[in-house]
């Protein structure tokens, strides 16, 4: 049976990352020199791809390595080892070794929103400076224009002008974040890369922040990856999703299809976890047995084995591969529900 | 309006501080004994006359409490009295010194700033390496050595080996470097600069380089690198700026504190500065001096952290005024 042909340009994803793993030695120091014990491996052999125009989530429990991941694609983080590629571009050959000029085009695709607006925005710096410097480093037109670009930037984000010329210290979480997301926006990057934009914002600010995310992207066709442990933010983003666990991604695929019916046991408990806002609705949470293990002491096998209600004998020994299941819908599990 | 109250708050503060330190100096002082009968115990041959009529004339034949009211009174005229050993009014004296203790502490403050910035930085951007390590280990023994200890140091190896530096004094008494005033000064003043200046820097630097740790870790660090400006420009335009205000609050602390490191460094290097005119003093038992450079020494500590705190209120308008 032949596969319908679709356009390049509509199946070529924007971002394309192939086992990429990020791992810091383990250190300890001798008399004179420090010797490496080992390695913790924050991020293993992690693929995906984000399509232009759409949203791919990356969920899973704080220290399972989204963040991380999400940092390695700017290189904020250098990876140890995999492929990045945007549009075909070699992402980490090009931040390691390429010229700047080269390092400045891939940046002005790719732009990150940072997860607390408190420690994102410099503190010295006015709105204006710190929309104007990446105005400045990647030249976006003259200099005398850089101040209607500010107020364009501002007003995209739903800031009064009047607001350039405030420090960091006199706004609000929310009205940060819109600032962080602004400078963001200042080079007119196609993929934002969030990374839980909304996990440190009062409940009653996280919808308009999600809700300028989302017209953002209605608006200027931008792809997300966005990071969050909130899955109901998830579901109303994005369109995949990926759900990490101590380093590796254990299911990825539709989220709907995986929300409604989680192939992974971890998935499974990471969703029963949703509290539901209805008072009459007794708990039905199991949650998960235990704690996730650190990632100094990975489990052999499969990483979850060790608190899985259904793990076989395999488990303990074989690290499941991520392989289709349904179409758009990938699973690392021996024994899936 | 809130702002005029605390910076006059903060000045009176500081006023009745300054009373209080008198109070100390002063009895304190006046603790140790009667000058004259302590100086003139170890003089043959001073009838008991002789030191009745001394005591009258430096006015210490009355009660100490009434002493200490004429004393704070001339010090509000800014009259410290007249110094025993050198028979010249003290006020005259600790400028002339005075000035000479500026001009080694200034620029070795400067001096000092100067490097720690640089060197502090750059041991922050290397963290753990074989670079910060170094600058840790050069700073920590840069704290703990003696201070007389490199000053001896120094003098032995530019002074007496290579003969290169003068050991003593501010001029030369026979003949001036090139036979010009400003070079024989500059050259005098390079080993107690230097002296000085190594242990202001090892201190700024530490701090320097903890504060440049701590902000390279912040988010808005990141979101310049992810922004695509240079790390040069990163860490000298965006982190510099928040890294440095510690580092600021201490300098001024240490402007306060010159005066109380200058006796050390001028008794080694014999500079004709306050601090050594404080020393002597001290061992000669010119009371009028001890006092009078005391109260300059606590007026400028206290000058020097008030000013700070005001500053510090006027630079960052996030700290609040109760």
């Amino acid at each position: 049976m032949l596969e319908p042909v679709r356009s390049a340009a509509a199946s070529d994803p924007l971002l394309t990352v192939r086992n990429l793993s990020k791992s810091y030695p383990v250190t300890r120091s001798g008399l004179l020199r420090k010797k490496i014990v080992g390695t913790i491996d924050a991020v293993k052999e992690v693929s995906f791809s984000v399509h232009a125009g759409e949203t791919l989530s990356i969920v899973g429990e704080s220290g399972c390595g989204k963040t991380t991941t999400a940092r390695s694609i700017l290189n904020l983080v250098a990876p140890t080892s995999g492929e990045i590629q945007y549009q075909g571009r070699d992402v980490v050959k090009t931040f390691a070794t390429g010229g700047r000029e080269d390092a400045l085009a891939l940046r002005r695709q790719m732009q990150y929103v940072f997860q607390d607006p408190y420690l994102s925005l410099n503190p010295r710096w006015s709105v204006r400076q710190i929309l104007r410097e990446p105005l400045r480093i990647h030249r976006r037109g003259e200099p005398a224009t850089w101040d209607d670009q500010i107020e364009h930037l501002l007003a995209r984000v739903g800031l009064p002008a009047s607001y350039a010329d405030r420090y960091p210290h006199e706004f609000s979480g929310g009205q940060r974040q819109r600032i962080g997301i602004a400078r963001a926006l200042a080079v007119e990057p196609r993929l934002l890369i969030c990374d839980e934009p909304v996990s440190s914002l009062d409940v009653s600010v996280r919808a308009q922040i999600l809700n300028l995310l989302a017209d953002l992207q209605d608006d200027l066709g931008l792809s997300y990856l966005y990071i969050s442990h909130d899955l109901g933010s998830v579901r109303f983003l994005s369109r995949r999703v990926a759900v990490m666990y101590l380093g590796t991604i254990v299911e990825i695929g539709d989220v709907d299809a995986i929300f409604d019916r989680p192939r992974h046991h971890y998935t499974a408990a990471l969703l029963s976890a949703i509290p539901v806002p209805d008072p009459t609705r007794v708990a039905t949470a199991k949650g998960v047995r235990g704690e996730a293990p650190s990632v100094t002491e990975r489990p052999r096998g499969c990483p979850f084995h060790t608190r899985c209600p259904a793990a076989l004998p395999v488990c303990r020994d074989e690290m499941p591969a991520l392989v289709p299941s349904d179409p758009d819908h990938k699973l690392a599990c021996h024994n899936p529900r | 309006m809130r702002l005029t109250i605390y910076i006059v708050r903060r000045l009176l503060f500081a006023f009745l501080l300054m009373v209080g330190v008198s109070l100390i100096i002063f009895f304190l002082v006046n603790a140790v004994g009667d000058p004259i009968e302590l100086m003139m115990a170890e003089t043959p041959g001073v009838s008991a006359e002789t030191i009745e009529r001394m005591k009258v004339h430096y006015g210490l034949d009355q009660d100490p409490l009434t002493r200490y009211f004429i004393w704070l009174g001339k010090l509000l005229s800014l009259d410290f009295g007249t110094s025993i050993i050198y028979n010249q009014p003290v006020g005259s004296l600790i400028a002339t010194w005075g000035w000479q203790t500026f001009k080694i502490q200034v620029p070795a403050i400067l001096i000092a700033l100067a490097i720690a910035i640089f060197v502090g930085t750059t041991a922050a951007r290397r963290q753990h390496s074989r670079t910060d390590f170094a600058v840790m280990s050069g700073a920590l023994l840069g704290q703990s050595l003696p201070a007389f200890f490199l000053g001896i140091l120094l003098i032995l190896i530019f002074s007496y080996t290579f003969d290169v530096l003068p050991s003593y004094g501010a001029y030369s008494t026979r003949g001036y470097l090139w036979g010009s005033v400003v070079a024989d000064g500059l050259w005098h003043m390079v080993l107690p600069v230097a002296m000085l200046a190594f242990f202001n820097t090892a201190t700024l630097t530490l701090l320097m380089r903890s504060n440049m740790v701590d902000v390279l870790k912040l988010d808005f660090i990141a979101a310049a690198r992810a922004s695509g400006i240079p790390e040069r420009r990163v860490v000298y335009r965006h982190a510099l700026r928040v890294a440095v205000i510690p580092v600021l609050t201490y300098l001024g602390l240490l402007v306060g504190l010159m005066l109380g490191t200058a006796p050390v460094t001028e008794t080694v290097f014999t500079w004709p500065g306050l601090g050594y005119l404080y020393v002597t003093a001290i061992h000669q038992l010119d009371y009028p001096i001890i006092m009078g450079a005391s109260m300059v020494i606590a007026a400028m500590l206290i000058a020097a952290t008030t000013l700070t705190d005001i500053a510090y209120v006027l630079i960052d308008p996030r700290i609040r005024l109760e």
